[in-house]
Order: C-alpha cells, then sequence, then structure tokens
C-alpha cells in the first residue's frame, strides 16, 4: 500500500448540493504511474482532479493522499497545506484561469514565491523549464498575447517549476495543433521517465495508449465504469460507444465509402 | 442596431477599441529609448517630483523650460513628436483653456488692456495679465500632462504596478489591480464575440426595445461568466499556493544610468528653485 498517492472510496461530491458531479467514486492511483481518466463531457473528470489537487472535498466518502486523510480543515494548517501544493500540481483545463499574472515570468514564478522555495532553486527550476518547453521568448509578454498552444504550455510551465511529485492535467492537449499536442505527449512521457505521477484527464484517445498505464474509464452518470491497462480499454468498443467516447466515421477507399467506429486503435 | 443603429454597438465596440488601444500602449515601452531604460521606481518618483515642480511654478520662464525638456526627453526616447504632441494636447490641455478662456478678459481679470474687440454690441477687453494667467494655467496642464503621459508610455503596465509598492500600496491591491488589467482582455474578447454571434444570428436590423434586452442579456451573462472566473482563478491561485498573501518576485534593479540621471534631475532642480526667485 506504500506506493499508492491517491486513495478515494465511495466519493460523492455534488454543485450547490443539487448538480451531481461524482457518484460513487473509487480509485487507488500509485507513485509514478501514469494514470489517465477518459469520460465524455460533464462526466466528472475536472471535478475529480480538482479533488486529487485539494480544491474540493467529498461530500460523503473518502479521499487519502499520501497516506493522510484529505479535508478541507487539513490545510488550515500552513505546514500540510505548503507540503502539498508542493508535492502536487495542477494544470487547468483552461489556462486563461491560470494564468492571471501581468507577464509569463510573473505567472511561472508564481508558485514558487508562494511556497517560498529557495531562490537558487526556482532560478536552476526556470532555466531547465524555459528551455524543456522552449518558452523563452514568452517570458516578457502578457498572457493575452499568446496563442492558446503557448497558454498551455505556460501553465504547465507555472506547475513544473514547483517541481511537484505529482502532475495532474485537465485536457492539456484540447484545441492545439498536431505538433503542439506532440511535444505536450513527450513532455509527459518525458516527466513521468524521471519519476514523477501523471494523472491525466481527456477524452481524446489518440493520447490515451501513449500517456497511460492506467485508464478509468467514466460513464454519464458520473462513476467510474472501468478501470485497465489502456490497451484492454481502447479494445473495448462496446465501453467506449456506450460512454459516449467513439463515433461512427465515414470515410473512402478508392472508389467506396465505408463506416466503422473512430477508435484511433492504429493508423488507417 | 436598426435604424438607432448603431449607438449601443457603435458605443461598446469604441468603448472596447479605445480600451484595447490604451491598454496595448505598451507599444513604445517595448522600444529602445532613454527613458525605457532607466529603473521604473527611480523614473516614476521623479517625474513626481519634476510634476511638483511644474505645480508649484508660477513663471512661464520655469515651465516653458520644463515642457521643452518632455519633448527633449520624448525623442530621446523614441516617441515620435507627433504623437507625443496629439496624444498630450487633445482633451485634458484643451478643455483647461476653454475654462480658463474668460480669464483673459478685463471682466474676470482686470489690468493692462492688451487688444480689445466687440462681439453682439459687447467690449471685450483682453488684459495683459488675464493673457498671462491662461497661459500660465494652459502651459502647467500642458506641461503636466505631457510628464504622465511620458511616464505611461515609456513603462510597461506591470512595472507601473510594481512601482505602486513604492508608495507602499499594500501587495493584494497592487495584485488585484493586474488581475483585472489581464482580465479586461478576456472580457473585451468575449464581448466582441457575442455581438458578433448576435450579429450572425439576427443581422444589422434590430428594433430599439429588442436591442435593450439583448444588451441587458449581455451584461448578466459576463456577470455570470466573471463570476465563474473568479471563482475558477482563486482555485489556480491556491493550487499553488497563494494563502493569502501574495509574494511576488523583485526585479528592480538600479544602475549607473539611473544614478546619472537622478543627479541630473537634482541640477535642473536647483536650477528652476534659482530660476523661480
Amino acid at each position: 500500500m506504500a506506493d499508492i498517492i491517491f486513495e478515494l472510496r465511495d466519493v460523492r461530491f455534488s454543485y450547490l448540493g443539487k448538480f451531481p458531479a461524482l457518484s460513487g467514486v473509487n480509485i487507488d492511483i500509485k507513485t509514478a504511474e501514469k494514470t489517465t481518466v477518459i469520460g465524455a463531457n460533464g462526466s466528472g473528470k475536472s471535478t475529480l482532479l480538482h479533488m486529487l489537487g485539494g480544491l474540493i472535498f467529498p461530500e460523503t466518502g473518502v479521499v487519502r493522499a499520501f497516506g493522510e486523510a484529505l479535508k478541507e480543515s487539513a490545510f488550515d494548517d500552513e505546514s500540510f497545506s505548503r507540503n502539498f501544493r508542493r508535492r502536487v500540481g495542477l494544470v487547468f483545463q483552461n489556462p486563461d484561469v491560470q494564468l492571471f499574472c501581468p507577464t509569463v515570468k510573473e505567472d511561472i514564478l508564481f508558485g514558487p514565491l508562494q511556497l517560498a522555495m529557495d531562490k537558487s532553486v526556482i532560478e536552476k527550476n526556470l532555466a531547465d523549464t524555459v528551455n524543456t518547453l522552449k518558452i523563452g521568448d514568452l517570458l516578457q509578454r502578457s498572457p493575452h498575447q499568446l496563442s492558446v498552444g503557448e497558454k498551455r504550455k505556460v501553465a504547465i510551465a507555472s506547475v513544473l517549476l514547483i517541481d511537484p511529485d505529482v502532475l495532474i492535467l485537465d485536457e492539456p492537449t484540447a484545441g492545439l495543433d498536431p505538433l503542439t499536442t506532440r511535444n505536450i505527449i513527450d513532455f509527459l512521457i518525458k516527466a513521468n521517465a524521471s519519476g514523477k505521477t501523471v494523472i491525466t484527464a481527456t477524452h481524446d484517445l489518440h493520447i490515451v495508449e501513449e500517456i497511460s498505464d492506467v485508464v478509468h474509464v467514466f460513464s454519464q452518470d458520473r462513476k467510474i465504469v472501468r478501470s485497465g491497462r489502456p490497451e484492454e480499454i481502447l479494445k473495448d468498443s462496446v465501453l467506449l460507444e456506450s460512454n459516449n467516447l467513439t463515433h461512427i466515421h465515414a470515410h473512402r477507399h478508392g472508389d467506396r465509402t465505408h463506416m466503422h467506429p473512430h477508435q484511433h486503435l492504429e493508423h488507417h | 442596431m436598426g435604424r438607432n443603429k448603431g449607438f449601443i454597438e457603435h458605443s461598446a465596440m469604441d468603448a472596447l477599441s479605445f480600451m484595447k488601444d490604451s491598454l496595448l500602449a505598451d507599444e513604445y515601452a517595448l522600444k529602445k529609448g532613454f527613458l525605457q531604460s532607466l529603473d521604473a521606481r527611480v523614473k516614476a518618483a521623479t517625474f513626481i517630483f519634476i510634476i511638483l515642480q511644474v505645480i508649484l511654478a508660477r513663471k512661464m520662464v520655469v515651465l516653458l523650460p520644463l515642457y521643452a525638456f518632455s519633448l527633449v526627453l520624448a525623442g530621446i526616447s523614441n516617441i515620435r513628436l507627433g504623437f507625443f504632441i496629439k496624444r498630450t494636447w487633445i482633451f485634458m490641455p484643451l478643455f483647461s483653456l476653454f475654462i480658463a478662456l474668460p480669464a483673459l478678459f478685463s471682466f474676470f481679470t482686470p489690468g493692462d488692456p492688451l487688444v480689445a474687440f466687440g462681439v453682439a454690441g459687447l467690449k471685450l477687453t483682453v488684459t495683459r495679465q488675464g493673457a498671462s494667467t491662461v497661459a500660465l494655467f494652459v502651459t502647467r496642464v500642458v506641461t503636466c500632462v505631457s510628464y504622465v503621459v511620458l511616464l505611461s508610455i515609456t513603462t510597461r503596465h506591470f512595472e507601473l504596478l510594481k512601482v505602486l509598492r513604492i508608495f507602499k500600496i499594500p501587495q493584494v491591491f497592487v495584485m488585484t489591480l493586474g488581475i483585472s488589467y489581464r482580465y479586461i482582455y478576456l472580457f473585451i474578447g468575449i464581448i466582441e464575440n457575442t455581438y458578433l454571434a448576435i450579429k450572425s444570428r439576427v443581422g444589422t436590423r434590430v428594433r430599439y426595445k429588442k436591442g435593450q434586452h439583448i444588451v441587458a442579456w449581455n451584461i448578466g451573462s459576463l456577470w455570470q461568466r466573471s463570476y465563474k472566473l473568479n471563482d475558477d482563478v482563486y482555485k489556480a491561485m491556491l493550487s499553488r499556493g497563494y494563502s493569502g498573501e501574495p509574494v511576488i518576485l523583485e526585479e528592480f534593479r538600479i544602475r549607473p544610468r539611473d544614478w546619472l540621471w537622478l543627479f541630473g534631475i537634482t541640477v535642473i532642480s536647483v536650477l528652476l528653485f534659482i530660476l523661480r526667485r
């Protein structure tokens, strides 16, 4: 059990007490594992990630992180709060939410400064992150001047600078061009290879196999209906179709048009 | 929209365009020039000092060199003089001239007649003292405006925000201002797109009453979005360790050039003090 970072048992949550978002979720997430949560829009993926990030808390059920119960009251303890924020970094779905400072550099440095990280460590992490994500020329720009892909990279950088053990990413490739998507996938693989636990929510099945050791499938009734290895999950067309994760795709072979479920398991 | 058209749409679009233009005026701040190379704190403090001198000046012989100095500073800071003069003379100085105009005449400022003329049977006399008062007032306004404009266009907005801290304004207010500035863009974008979306669905002819409804709906919708955004941004801050008192990077560095500038301003101030006596 020592290698389990997050443990969720029968977790339920609703917005305003009347819009259910999680309806009895059970998950274990292991250290240095690549975990992906897939599901259609509104199935509860973002809510789950916010819960893992210690931003919202279950109405019923239990969430344990690093062996301790994750409760709102625990964050009143400054040392617990600081320790947790240093160990868990969350990249939000909408980068505009995450980039609130006047310049990219201030945004990237916001986390380490709040967490009172050592200045020399901040400088080293800044140099490494800027180099990894190739965002050196963006540092003095204002976030509103960036493209979606650039914003996404800066949002990742803003979390990466904290050097968390656990990297949580909400739809990291949504709306990105293929090359930027590729860069982000490569980055996630590298981060995991360096020992980080990577938890990603997506409904982009293209990227699931590469970024996952374990996949959890959310159903429309906001429960996890299946967990398993990515190759098993992606092959289960009935499961994917019944959870709005595949569509019927029509295309041409010469003069002939034919239709089949679009699963992205292999190129066709 | 519709025949009245335009009023709401044009007003909204013009306001948005004005905000974008003024907020995007980082163009000059990014150029290489003298004022751009100074430390923002030193620049702001010395400009406030100069503006105080302008306010205290009671002689044209003090004001005119100060105004000429602002033009020289604009020149060596790579600011087009045409743009600078237009920016500084429009509105504030012209408005102050309009206010000060009655002081030209003998019934407000008695003194030595300079010019006399009649309007609709009324004899008006411009006095030497009146002309001098108006000239002094307008020159003072335009000089103050020139330094304020110089400071604002040669300093990036985020540096100006940091400068607020030298006046001991709490960090949380400075940060709130910065965040407001940041999200104005997002909301301008949302408003523009909303108008385009309305236009694409209802065309350009909308009755006045309907137009009012659309605007009211728009305001409500924007409020809801800003409320949601506020919640999300707060979560994003929390997730990166924010605990109520923001800590931000201190990057200002005073260089030899800044000390030279301080020395120059001190010399100028001493000279002005002598001229003022």
